[in-house]
């Protein structure tokens, strides 16, 4: 697990100039793959927080606290991605009221 | 460096307080430990802090803050040097020909107050941990 910051929040293009919602057959840059690669690092962080906790019970020599802290960054990481999700489906929702 | 290391350190001081106080408590619980698989007395354990060193964690492209700001860890747990306290007692199984026992220089108020030190230092950290998950929120909070 990295850190927040590896988050593919790069691939989101605010400025528009590149119509990547009119291809959804382009699915490297789309809005799909985007929250697809988001939700696969929070997985990860969920799957290490997993595994430490596995590790305090079998008493494979992890630290309760260790375990403890990788829970509060999954926790974290996923809290994250959830407000970014509500903010883009925000967006998306605002676009699709649009008149034309 | 970002707010995850920041949790990463204050996990690793957790780390070593908890075996400092491990460490205490060995000392507290032989405090009257004549035998010794070494033979003698049980001798009394420190541990010794350390720095951790930024290369032990693949810092090569870590920024000039994260190079100077480091975290801890215990690099050994030393044998304290003072020698055991002779006690006459000739009935005892571990007496020596003059009649006198060697028990361990440990006095326990010196061990007590370590482990709560020892203690107060792991909660310090465990609400370091608390401010650090308060400050991450405090930014998610931003989006809302």
């Amino acid at each position: 697990m990295n850190s927040i910051q590896g988050l593919p929040l790069s691939n989101v293009d605010l400025t528009g100039s590149r119509s990547s919602a009119a291809q959804p057959a382009d699915s490297k840059d789309g809005f799909g793959a985007m929250l697809r690669d988001a939700v696969s690092q929070i997985d990860q962080a969920q799957g290490t927080a997993q595994t430490k906790i596995n590790e305090v019970i079998q008493g494979n020599g992890s630290d309760l606290h260790t375990a403890m802290i990788a829970v509060e960054k999954a926790d974290l990481s996923f809290q994250m991605m959830l407000q970014v999700r509500n903010k883009i489906v925000a967006a998306y929702q605002e676009i699709s009221r649009m008149n034309f | 460096m970002d707010m995850f290391s920041l949790l990463d350190m204050s996990g690793r001081a957790l780390t070593a307080q908890r075996q400092r106080a491990e460490v205490v408590t060995a000392n507290m619980a032989n405090a009257e430990t004549t035998r010794t698989p070494e033979g003698g007395p049980y001798v009394r354990k420190h541990v010794v802090f350390q720095t951790d060193n930024p290369a032990m964690f693949g810092a090569a492209l870590h920024s000039a803050i994260e190079r100077n700001v480091r975290g801890v860890h215990v690099a050994a747990v030393v044998p304290d040097t003072t020698p055991a306290v002779k006690r006459f007692d000739p009935g005892h199984p571990d007496a020596d020909a003059q009649g006198y026992v060697s028990f361990p220089a440990i006095n326990p108020v010196e061990e007590m107050v370590d482990l709560m030190s020892a203690v107060r230092s792991y909660q310090l950290n465990a609400s370091a941990v608390q401010a650090t998950k308060t400050m991450i929120q405090q930014s998610l909070e931003i989006l809302k």
